[in-house]
């Protein structure tokens, strides 16, 4: 009933057909119909254009393209800027026609883009200004510039960037307040981790790289279990459960809070099975009565040994850095049964917010400035949903996507 | 936390793909003409050989026909003859026919309903700033289904479509055009899970009958499979509104007593002592529940909740609702014979095709050879910029710490290009 669009009573129930008249009019005078003087010259110049190929002439020249800031396989990064006001930057995203899938844009491609328009609006989702197409035929998404570099850059940097448990506070707030909003628009975003977490000039945390995200499926339709990058995938997925929710996203949570406070991945399993095992040994290990119907997931497998579900004193001696509150908030996301683990709203309703100390205003939190343009530029160019070196990472996403999701 | 409206109201579907009936016609007529003038062109510059006189070029491509029924225009030079433009209404026909043959072609392929519909609505879309004349509709139906299926998540083959299909048609040389004639505006939202809702929200009332309520979807899931899809529906109306007039079509009591429930609010007469009655439960209830969600502060005032759920807006909704119907009547699923019609083939299509054949744009029609060309065109362009800026690269490479290895990650990609081999991309449609 929740997602019946009646429970919502409407504000505004009618809807007057009133289209903004500057992005839709359909009629961009510059460029069409010429004046005979000159259009010769004119035609030369610039071959006429249709409507739609003027309009994407009129979304491109709205940025200057700058320095390219990053190569890759996937996409080259370049830093741009607004022509209107040159002061906001952008980081224009060119997608490059890819050698090894046949069937023209890319999925990853399409869902950032679909996405990402979707979830437009939220301060901690990374914007998606424009896309318009060179004359190549490539893409091109023009997204806000993040100069900061991501989360993953100021958990690993342990000789550089100190932070506390309030610095913790405000990025697990900005995070959580990110994946509510996607839940709350019914996306799921599929690919939540540290370097996925982008960090703005003023230090707002932006989720960024919808390339697996998805809607959330109608009761009956069955998605893939292979998302989510390992060290961050709920057990759920690694049991192959096809019908799942924003718990999947909520764990992932957890586990990027748990990596912030130890400044290491918590369950850096090196194989699906080995991750089930971590999961196990240091979460519980799943069974009937604390997850009914786990044993009924098409690969449920677990270590012969049972371990207990981890009480709150197992957690406060690894944990504790972010008190009692944090650390019962922490417990909860990683609960195994999905359908008891907190859900993105429960969790900015916790406690723990209001606690102290309180989190520490986005100016103020620690900021790496040396590599962090780079490191930007890397985490835009990498193919979505994907680290560029696995072998470092040692924890890729399958590519393996159930595109078809069987009806 | 925005209302659903609000929220809405943020999306492409609204602030790009909303129109007024006479914008929508005034854009249609601009892409009738706009087509003319560089079909024209475009027929003139290819004829002519290059030292045509410029005068000659633009006196015919600055004159489209105001009249509208494009009568051949005999160049006094001796210039091919230009042929007879389509008028917006013959588009119109076109795009009505090309419509219902792409609905015929989803039900071949069998692909859920939201595929089938944002298709559509991708295609009807296309041709509203592209002519017919421009681009090849028949070959635009594969292309919004391919498209369409990639935006609802699924990723089917080219080979696949070419087979079910039985044709050689380069999808994908459509593929960038279609999405770029949609704005790269991949969200389309519809009025199937608003169904849904309303049927969940009549059965909790609790003294309808069951049949009657499975009828009604049963009606109006099919109606919205066909009518909305084949008019300008989701150019004009939100999918809820969509969905009311589908559901009125196919019985009316239910869709009004949906409407009166929820718009139920009678502000008290007296002041806010009086009795009770004067507020009916039903809403109340899920009011304030729905008012937690929404956020809002405080309580609100009769006005407010006048003028949400008050009866005034009620017949406000009912309004919007009974024209949303009316344009849906106009192609209720049983219109589909009509299209499928072999003497309105013969009478009515066939005639404005043969008139299309010739007036087709020279340099357009060709999906193929367009595609090479841009793409020629385009890395051409890319060469030059790449050179012009290797000297600024040299810089970048200096402050951060040279170029990435290209070489390796590539080798990588494959490698998982590979495995993908094993799943390749799901199952069949």
């Amino acid at each position: 009933m929740a997602n019946s669009p009646l429970v919502a009573r409407p504000t505004d129930a009618l809807q007057p057909s009133k289209p903004l008249p500057s992005s839709s009019g359909g009629t961009p005078s510059g460029g069409l119909p010429r004046s005979a003087r000159g259009q010769r010259i004119a035609a030369e110049a610039r071959p006429t254009m249709d409507l739609m190929e003027q309009m994407n002439e009129d979304e491109k020249n709205k940025y200057i393209k700058g320095k390219k800031l990053g190569e890759g396989t996937y996409a080259n990064v370049y830093l741009g800027h607004s022509c209107l006001d040159a002061s906001v930057k952008v980081a224009i995203k060119k997608i490059k026609v890819q050698k090894e899938y046949q069937d023209g844009i890319a999925p990853d491609a399409i869902r950032e883009m679909k996405y990402l328009q979707k979830l437009r609006g939220h301060a901690n989702i990374i914007i998606l200004h424009s896309v318009f197409s060179s004359k190549d035929q490539n893409l091109n998404l023009v997204l806000e510039y993040l100069p900061l570099g991501d989360l993953e850059m100021l958990i690993r940097d342990v000789d550089h960037v100190r932070y506390g448990a309030a610095d913790i506070k405000a990025w697990m707030g900005m995070l959580t307040r990110a994946v509510w909003w996607c839940h709350d628009n019914y996306v799921l975003h599929r690919d939540i981790k540290p370097n996925n977490l982008l960090i703005a000039a003023d230090g707002e945390v932006k989720l960024a790289d919808f390339g697996l995200a998805r809607s959330f499926a109608d009761p009956g339709v069955r998605m893939t279990a292979n998302v989510i990058t390992r060290w961050y995938r709920p057990p759920e997925l690694l049991f192959g459960a096809r019908h799942y929710s924003g718990a999947v996203d909520i764990w992932s949570v957890g586990l990027v809070f748990a990596e912030l406070i130890i400044r290491a991945p918590y369950l850096p399993g090196n194989s699906e099975v080995e991750q089930i095992a971590l999961i196990c040994r240091e979460i519980g290990t799943p069974t009937e009565e604390n997850w009914p119907g786990v044993t009924q997931l098409k690969e449920y497998t677990v270590p012969s040994d049972v371990t207990p579900v981890a009480g709150k004193d197992k957690y406060m001696g690894r944990f504790g850095a972010v008190g009692s509150d944090g650390v019962d908030l922490l417990a909860k996301t990683l609960i195994l049964d999905p359908r008891r683990r907190i859900t993105a709203r429960e969790m900015l309703e916790h406690r723990w917010w209001k606690a102290d100390p309180k989190p520490t205003p986005k100016y103020d939190l620690p900021k790496k400035t040396a590599g962090a343009e780079e490191k930007a530029a890397a985490d835009l160019k990498r193919r979505n949903g994907m680290a560029e070196d696995d072998d470092v990472r040692g924890s890729k996403v399958a590519r393996k996507l159930d595109f078809g999701a069987a009806r | 936390m925005a209302s659903e409206d609000a929220r809405y109201r943020e999306t492409s579907q609204f602030e790009a793909w909303s129109f007024s009936p006479s914008q929508l016609a005034a854009m249609r007529e601009k892409t009738n003409s706009l087509a003319r003038q560089r079909i024209t062109e475009r027929i003139l510059s290819s004829a002519s050989n290059p030292l045509a006189p410029a005068s000659n070029n633009t006196s015919h491509a600055n004159t489209p026909d105001p009249s509208g029924n494009g009568t051949p225009n005999p160049n006094e030079n001796g210039a091919p003859t230009l042929p007879d433009f389509l008028k917006p209404e013959e588009e119109a026909l076109l795009i009505s026919f090309y419509t219902s043959e792409l609905l015929r072609a989803a039900d071949h392929l069998g692909v859920p309903d939201e595929v089938r519909a944002t298709a559509t609505v991708f295609f009807r879309r296309f041709f509203l700033t592209n002519s017919i004349m421009t681009y090849p509709p028949q070959e635009m139906i594969l292309v919004a289904l391919f498209v369409g299926s990639k935006a609802e998540g699924r990723f089917p083959r080219v080979v696949e479509f070419q087979q079910r299909f039985n044709t050689k048609q380069d999808i994908l040389a459509g593929e960038f055009l279609l999405a770029q004639g949609n704005r790269f505006n991949f969200e389309v939202r519809h009025p199937f899970r608003a169904l849904m809702g309303a049927m969940m929200e009549l059965r909790s009332y609790g003294d309808i009958d069951e049949q009657r309520i499975q009828a009604a979807e049963k009606r109006a899931h099919e109606i919205l499979l066909s009518s909305p899809l084949m008019t300008d529906a989701y150019f004009h109306y939100t999918p809820s509104q969509i969905m009311f007039a589908a559901l009125s079509l196919a019985d009316r009591g239910l869709a009004e007593r949906l409407i009166q429930e929820t718009f139920h609010f009678v502000p008290p007469t007296t002041n806010s002592d009086s009795t009770p009655a004067a507020t009916p439960l039903p809403g109340s209830d899920s009011l304030g529940t729905a008012r937690k969600e929404g956020g809002g502060k405080g309580t609100m005032t009769n006005d407010e909740r006048a003028a949400i759920i008050g009866t005034g807006i009620r017949d406000k909704v009912m309004g919007t609702i009974e024209a949303c119907r009316n344009m849906l009547s106009s192609e209720l699923p049983e219109r589909k014979s009509h299209w499928t019609s072999e003497s309105i083939f013969k009478s009515q299509i066939r005639p404005v095709r043969k008139k299309l054949l010739k007036c087709r744009d020279p340099d357009r029609w060709n999906l193929s050879e367009l595609q090479r060309q841009r793409r020629e065109q385009g890395l051409r362009r890319e060469d030059s910029e790449e050179r012009a800026a290797a000297s600024n690269g040299n810089k970048d490479a200096a402050i951060f710490g040279g170029d990435l290895p290209a070489g390796a990650p590539e080798k990588k990609r494959r490698k998982v290009g590979g495995n993908g081999l094993e799943d390749p991309f799901g199952d069949p449609l």
